[in-house]
């Protein structure tokens, strides 16, 4: 049987119909366009889904849809827009931190928490950090240096 | 666009928000093991996409989160509810004072993001012998209260693990809250080995907790995760160690029996013997740290 979910999706309220043992990564994919919510690993351990769930960073692969019920959700279109991004965002593309862009969406989810919650983390406190966001790209420096780069310049 | 299947769908089930206390006992008392109770899910959903549980019936704790959450102090007792999570235990400056080693295993386990939704009641219930959170508490003497229908009741926390991924909740019964003695007194320290520091299952894992008056450790506790079924109160190691002289050479007799009371196995991550050696160092290596910050004024 369907539950019906009630809950703030990158600012705008949405209501919808969801199945129980639908992910929350499944739906926000799916059904509610939110493409950039990617499906990495699908057990928590790669990052590529994350989204800010109640403004906490969450593995979304670990959450089950009918979960977000009275909750708040951003994912990383909810950050910021082409013409104005979020300070990470902005500083990702400065920096080049990006290659194929799989695990980006995440990524910045995480660091854009960082940035607001753990603002004079050091570098090993941003290492442990996003240690949930895994690259099998290029690693994880260009990534540090954006955020370090939006925090100097915010 | 659909998202490619890695893992097979989970089947479906029926799922309920209980939002009161006597909704919950009232639905978790018409059911028996096809009921699954949800609190952070970052266990349970692994288990439902393998297969190891397969429920007919979810239900979710979070509309209790007033109920069941929270960190507090009062008259002398520390209470940390059942959902708060391992982010609010790490960040807790009632946990900072009264159960350091908590908060130091709070802030190792899984990510950022699993410690964002993970509770404490649900690592207790899930009842895994490498529990993060359950070798900080023993060694603090932490009570656990369950909660049922038809009401609750208090035990140690070591008295929760029953074996590898059994908990001793009876039918219709849930984790309420964990409680631990507020004495500022208390000096605890956890530490652990593993095969990387992040996002890992622990090898083995210690927790120490004593307090220390004229160069001697008065009540004084050491635990130890995954080197039993489940993890356990280091007895001998805790019994040494109460009243001894609080000196190096004390904080080596007292390891060398927590590696006898550890009981490990061999598995994929190490063999027994590399774990009773673990055992020995990593104690050691937690009473020596407890000795040295009481000496710093």
């Amino acid at each position: 049987m369907k539950v019906k979910v009630r809950f703030r999706l990158n600012g705008a309220s949405r209501t919808d119909e969801v199945e129980p043992n639908q992910t929350l990564c499944d739906y926000l994919h799916d059904a509610a366009g939110t493409t950039s919510v990617k499906k990495g690993c699908d057990t928590g351990e790669c990052g590529a889904c994350t989204v800010l769930l109640d403004d906490m960073p969450v593995t979304s692969c670990l959450v089950l849809a009918p979960q977000v019920d009275g909750g708040e959700v951003v994912t990383t279109e909810g950050l910021g827009t082409r013409s104005a991004p979020h300070p990470v965002q902005r500083e990702f593309v400065e920096k080049d931190a990006v290659q194929c862009g799989y695990c980006i969406p995440g990524m910045i989810v995480t660091l854009s928490w960082i940035f607001e919650h753990a603002p004079s983390a050091s570098d090993v406190e941003i290492k442990r950090l996003m240690s949930g966001n895994l690259c099998r790209c290029t690693g994880y420096l260009q990534q540090i240096e954006a955020l370090k780069s939006a925090r100097k310049r915010r | 666009m659909k998202s490619f299947q890695y893992l097979a769908p989970i089947p479906p089930f029926e799922y309920v928000a209980p939002r009161t206390l006597p909704d919950l006992f009232e639905t978790l008392s018409g059911h028996g093991k096809e009921l699954q109770v949800i609190a952070g899910g970052t266990d349970l959903m692994i288990a439902l996409k393998e297969r190891a549980a397969v429920p007919k019936i979810v239900v979710d704790l979070r509309c209790l989160r007033k109920e069941l959450g929270g960190v507090s102090v009062e008259d002398g007792v520390l209470r940390i509810g059942a959902l708060a999570t391992f982010s609010q235990i790490e960040s807790s400056p009632f946990i900072a004072r009264y159960a350091n080693a908590l908060r130091q295993a709070a802030a190792n386990v899984g990510t950022l993001q699993i410690r964002s939704i993970a509770t404490l009641g649900g690592n207790l219930a899930t009842a895994s012998p490498a529990a993060d959170s359950a070798p900080p508490l023993i060694a603090l003497g932490a009570t656990v209260t369950l909660l049922s229908k038809s009401g609750q009741r208090s035990l140690p926390v070591q008295s929760l693990f029953v074996g590898p991924k059994r908990n001793g909740l009876g039918a219709g019964e849930i984790v309420s809250s964990v409680e631990i003695q507020a004495d500022a007194d208390v000096r605890s320290a956890w530490t652990r080995s593993a095969v990387r520091n992040e996002n890992v299952l622990s090898t083995v894992s210690v927790a120490v907790a004593s307090t220390i008056r004229d160069g001697r450790f008065g009540p004084s506790r050491v635990a130890l995760g995954a080197v039993a079924p489940t993890p356990i109160l280091a007895e001998k190691a805790s019994g040494a160690m109460t009243g001894g002289e609080a000196t190096p050479h004390e904080a080596e007799r007292v390891a060398a029996l927590a590696a006898e009371d550890a009981r490990p196995i061999s598995d994929i991550r190490a063999s027994a013997s590399y774990r009773k050696r673990l055992v020995l160092v990593l104690t050691k290596r937690l009473i020596l740290q407890i000795i040295s910050e009481s000496l710093t004024p």
